[in-house]
């Protein structure tokens, strides 16, 4: 067995030059950030080690309002986002598949599909423009309905709705390709029988359709649930400013700017080995919960 | 033709509506990049004409060194990022994909280990300081050399291609180097495509690492201008650049309309490559929801 082996490697020691290059990669950008985790035990220094200093910046963290705070508030958001951005792609998917007229479902799918492709900086300059107090299009809506203009970018209590509706905006079409490439797989045969039944276009969605997409459903879920913490970095960071940013400051953004603006390294890895900890116990718990419940996990 | 039945109505008027959502405020943008600085005022947040129609914005934004420059950078960064992205990942993915390598698991589950656990910023951010690679493009290009998960799908389209092709060139003398660049390589082309897409709609969108890691304005991609000018609204450094046009000129411009256009230049890429981003990326996303 071991001869076999060892005939292998002699062989195809090509194969192993070929995979330096990665290794070194993976190595120096993937494996030594995770060494460097440390940090988060030690006090930042200029020059000279790094003193060990166990748990002192846990201990800042879990003592400062301000964590609580921005923990609040990625809580808030995620929950938000699970609550009424998730169903909406569902819905879609259901829509779309009404569709049966070639053209229009083409062009609505490729329409829809579109702000997937566009950064968040784009998307923010969008949406700062349509919800502009002025002349943007949401507030023309609202005068044309008699209500006075709203600005929602400096409203302390809209702007976590923007962050749920520009994600609704950016991501329910995209994800809905997942649920309908479900719904495609469900027998013709199902719908068929129940035609003759006499079932409605509405019975058939609701006794074939919504029980046959349920899987995909639920590990969709559970899916989200596993990254709960992470509430949308690029979206937050965008649509972020001075009169909100003490209702939407994540924990991401909040480390970006205590460690790398202000400079207190030890204390904002500090923060990030946190949020890794216990996203990897929900990745963990949910990928375990997922293999009890439906077979299948996230890997 | 199916029937008209409340039920369809609904259903058309719904998708209907959710689509010009998306493409009004789209249009909205392009509308105002073209419109006449001086009538823009009347354009409402809901039109989708220009008003009178004007080059102004793009000559001044295409005018202005920073933004020109961004653009190259940006175009280089994408280019550059995604020759160094593929070229790497399918020699990874070679290697992986042999049946007899030695040592696969373990680099599978190293593999695994990278896609769960993320370092956080701060150790990212010092180990490209410690390697000096701040404020050069290799941060950027070299950080993000192999994507883990991409690198699993060309595993799969490797496997894919026959072992009988293989052993054939193997027999008449071929080494594994020689195997992967005269025939894995040209027999993978779809899959090469496809993925270098994936890479290159990432480079193009790269802006986050860029502000981090880039602090020489001349070398900051498109992405980090637009977002110094759009988001926080820094008119002043787009303006102070501007040299060719007259003072009056400069006065009359209006800003809304300037980002607009600014906003349209960064996208542009996307929306040329989206028939071709589509067919990709849905049919992979797509054949990926009916695979599990």
């Amino acid at each position: 067995m071991l001869q076999t082996k060892w005939k292998w490697i002699k062989r195809d020691w090509v194969l192993y030059v070929m995979l330096i290059p990665a290794l070194i990669y993976f190595i120096t950008f993937h494996i030594v950030p995770l060494i460097g985790m440390k940090l988060a035990f030690q006090d930042y220094r200029i020059l000279g080690d790094h003193q060990w200093v166990g748990l002192k910046h846990f201990e800042v963290l879990f003592s400062s309002p301000a964590f609580f705070t921005v923990l609040k508030n990625t809580i808030i958001i995620s929950a938000m986002k699970m609550i009424f951005f998730f169903p909406v792609p569902i819905l879609l998917s259901i829509l779309i598949n009404e569709v049966r007229h070639g053209k229009f479902r083409n062009s609505v799918q490729s329409i829809i599909y579109l702000p997937h492709f566009l950064l968040w900086v784009v998307i923010a300059g969008i949406w700062i423009s349509l919800l502009n107090p002025e002349d943007g299009g949401v507030n023309l809506i609202r005068n044309f309905f008699q209500l006075p203009s709203l600005d929602y970018m400096t409203s302390k209590d809209h702007i976590r709705w923007v962050l749920v509706f520009s994600e609704i905006w950016r991501s329910a079409g995209w994800d809905s390709i997942i649920y309908l490439a479900a719904i495609m797989k469900i027998s013709p045969a199902l719908y068929e029988a129940a035609r003759i039944d006499g079932a409605s276009n509405l019975q058939q969605l609701r006794y074939i359709t919504i029980p046959e997409l349920s899987g995909t459903i639920i590990t969709v879920f559970i899916l989200n649930l596993g990254f709960f913490m992470n509430a949308g970095f690029d979206q937050v960071f965008n649509l972020m400013n001075n009169s909100v940013i003490s209702v939407i400051d994540i924990l991401d953004t909040y480390v970006y700017r205590i460690g790398l603006v202000n400079g207190q390294y030890s204390y904002a890895t500090a923060a990030s080995l946190f949020k890794g900890v216990i996203g990897t116990v929900l990745i963990l718990g949910t990928h375990f919960i997922s293999k009890r419940l439906t077979g299948r996990g996230v890997w | 033709m199916k029937k008209l039945t409340p039920f369809t109505v609904t259903v058309y008027t719904l998708l209907l509506l959710l689509s010009i959502s998306v493409l009004i405020p789209i249009l909205n943008l392009l509308a105002m990049s073209f419109s006449d600085p001086l009538k823009v005022q009347a354009l409402g947040g809901l039109d989708i004409l220009p008003k009178g129609f004007s080059l102004i914005n793009y000559q001044v934004l295409f005018s202005n060194p920073l933004i020109v420059r961004s653009i190259f950078n940006t175009v280089f960064l994408t280019v550059a990022g995604t020759a160094l992205n593929l070229f790497l990942t399918a020699m990874a993915a070679y290697v992986l994909s042999r049946t007899h390598f030695v040592g696969k698991r373990a680099v599978l589950i190293l593999l695994i280990i990278i896609m769960v656990f993320e370092p956080g910023l701060i150790p990212e951010y010092l180990l490209v300081k410690d390697l000096g690679l701040l404020n050069t493009y290799m941060s950027l290009i070299f950080y993000k050399a192999i994507n883990v998960y991409y690198l699993f799908i060309l595993i799969r389209f490797f496997q894919d291609v026959p072992d009988s092709i293989l052993e054939a060139a193997r027999i008449d003398g071929a080494g594994h180097f020689r195997i992967f660049t005269k025939i894995m390589l040209p027999l993978s082309k779809p899959g090469l495509a496809t993925l270098g897409l994936f890479y290159a709609v990432y480079h193009w969108n790269e802006y986050f690492r860029a502000t981090i890691y880039i602090t020489d304005p001349n070398k900051w991609p498109l992405q980090v201008v637009l977002r110094q000018f759009v988001v926080q609204k820094d008119n002043a450094s787009l303006l102070g650049a501007q040299n060719v046009l007259s003072y009056d000129k400069i006065a009359s411009l209006d800003f809304a309309s300037l980002q607009a256009g600014m906003i349209i230049v960064s996208m542009l890429p996307i929306l040329i490559l989206y028939p071709l981003i589509l067919k990709f990326y849905a049919k992979g996303a797509f054949e990926g929801g009916v695979k599990d």
